[in-house]
């Protein structure tokens, strides 16, 4: 919330360390369920020690960012849902009531899942403080492509939603970054070894960042993303701007990983390209005066 | 130019790596998919993984991204790990289930595994369409057949008596005499444990099946009932005594 100083000077409190805590959080979720669900002796030691299989009911929590569990609440991605929706044909009433929380969320909060919750978005930030220790030490500045390469997000979301149409088969979900992660998690726990291209693929994507432009998935290709932005279009809960606290210093402009322009709120907001805003924050941490802040509704 | 080269090369690996996962593959080749897998298993299930996390026994494996269009869609390996249809072996000999249903299709969020209960009856009626497969037996082959010096997979299998009888029901019991395994195939879930402990079977899986998966992964349609139809695994390999394979 912004402070109530007399002309708004100060910084506010920031968000970004229960952003943080949050990513970690789902972070934690993704290595140690499958840690938990392999060794179950540091779950219920009392059940092994009496000779019983050890039950996966033991460990109430399963799956990752695409499909979630918890004590039988079901969690699925909203694209998961639509992929198997337009792959199968049919609609599958439980998996749309496993959306349906998710899909609130997105279209409330805006794509939240992107800034808050997903793991891959955690190390391109690190990787980002990787590519300025690079920059610092080196001179070395990557990322000269960034202005030529067109946003490919949708034209690949509706490819895929093609093709998972009319192959009658899900496609995203065989490259969504964060299920990739989970999903080399639960098999190297699992089975004891991963995938040679999946592991290639969260790594291509890491280098893809710091050679082409900063999130530079997230903002060029990732569908996923793009559906819930596309979701989020209409939130209620967004970025906005008091006009007579901004100084003008552009702080914002040059804290925003997808070079979004907050200062651009200074007017009604239409340029404002709300489909690719995440509501990460960076840019009200930075602002020194607190022109910056969440709001619930409000101006567009 | 050779940073041109060099580009074109990473250009070129980039592409292909793109389009791998798009790559057709052979949907026509028999897979063993987790019990419960409906007909249109490849259309409902998202890959999410979640059968996988939920077998007590890792028993479901994925395909990497190189398997194009089947990337991680699970299957069972009876070689490497058989289904043991959730069911443990006591110290009596008894198998008793660990979990009510099983794990797999009740971990599911999408229906491409419906969910079995987990009980001898129920899994003995269980249709054709939610079978994993259906194993094969060759007599010629068997030890028990040929030699009366078997029975593992009569012992073993989880179904015992239903699935895997020890004589076939036109033959009369002797006294004495030992087991003659005979698969009922309306009762066998395939579940690949006959598969597992077959001792021919094994012979062969040390000799062979770790240069070639594809020998049990991907057997011919309808191999199982032609008899020394050996695949891709080239001639003078003997058949393995049981099998499973799936019929749809």
């Amino acid at each position: 919330m912004p402070e109530t100083h007399a002309h708004g000077v100060g910084r506010q409190r920031a968000v970004w360390s229960l952003r943080r805590l949050c990513q970690l959080a789902v972070l934690a979720v993704l290595v140690f369920v499958p840690w938990l669900s392999r060794n179950p002796h540091a779950w219920a030691p009392s059940r092994i020690a009496l000779g019983q299989m050890p039950q996966p009911t033991l460990v109430p929590v399963s799956g990752d960012t695409w499909a979630f569990e918890l004590f039988d609440f079901r969690l699925v991605h909203p694209l998961a849902f639509v992929e198997n929706w337009l792959a199968a044909k049919t609609l599958y009433l439980p998996m749309l009531s496993a959306a349906l929380l998710p899909l609130a969320m997105t279209m409330l909060l805006g794509r939240v899942f992107c800034s808050w919750l997903c793991p891959v978005g955690l190390f391109l930030e690190w990787n980002e403080r990787l590519g300025q220790w690079l920059a610092r030490r080196t001179g070395w500045q990557g990322r000269r492509l960034a202005s030529t390469l067109p946003d490919m997000r949708y034209a690949f979301l509706a490819l895929c939603l093609a093709l998972a149409f009319f192959f009658a088969m899900p496609v995203v979900s065989l490259f969504d970054p964060p299920h990739a992660l989970g999903r080399e998690l639960m098999y190297g726990f699992t089975h004891g070894e991963v995938s040679r291209l999946g592991v290639g693929l969260l790594i291509g994507i890491v280098l893809l960042d710091l050679v082409l432009v900063r999130r530079a998935w997230c903002r060029l290709f990732c569908p996923s993303g793009g559906a819930l932005g596309l979701l989020g279009r209409w939130r209620v809960w967004r970025i906005a701007m008091t006009a007579e606290r901004c100084t003008h210093c552009q702080a914002c402009d040059a804290a925003c990983p997808y070079a979004l322009m907050p200062m651009s709120l200074l007017d009604d907001g239409r340029r404002f390209d709300w489909t690719t805003c995440d509501n990460c924050g960076r840019c009200r941490d930075v602002c020194p005066t607190g022109a910056l802040g969440y709001r619930f509704g409000g101006q567009r | 130019m050779e940073l041109r080269g060099n580009r074109r090369q990473v250009l070129r690996w980039g592409v292909s790596f793109a389009f791998a996962a798009m790559l057709p593959a052979d949907f026509s080749r028999p897979v063993l998919r987790p019990p419960g897998a409906r007909q249109d298993f490849l259309a409902r299930c998202i890959r999410c993984g979640k059968c996988m996390e939920a077998c007590p026994f890792d028993s479901i494996r994925f395909f990497d991204l190189s398997a194009g269009g089947l990337a991680h869609t699970p299957y069972i390996d009876p070689l490497r790990t058989p289904c043991y249809l959730c069911q443990k072996r006591g110290s009596d000999g008894r198998d008793r289930p660990v979990a009510p249903f099983l794990r797999c299709g009740n971990a599911c969020p999408t229906g491409a595994l419906v969910t079995i209960a987990n009980e001898k009856k129920v899994l003995a009626r269980v249709g054709w369409e939610y079978k994993i497969g259906v194993s094969v037996l060759d007599r010629r082959l068997c030890l028990a057949w040929q030699y009366d010096s078997c029975g593992e997979c009569y012992y073993n299998c989880p179904l015992r008596d239903q699935a895997l009888r020890d004589r076939p029901p036109d033959m009369p019991a002797v006294q004495g005499s030992g087991i003659r395994p005979y698969v009922d195939r309306e009762a066998c879930i395939g579940c690949g444990m006959c598969n597992f402990v077959c001792p021919v079977r094994k012979h062969i899986a040390r000799a062979k099946i770790r240069r070639d998966v594809k020998l049990t992964l991907f057997e011919e349609r309808y191999a199982g009932m032609v008899r020394n139809v050996i695949g891709r695994a080239g001639p003078g390999v003997r058949l393995p005594a049981i099998r499973v394979t799936r019929e749809w």
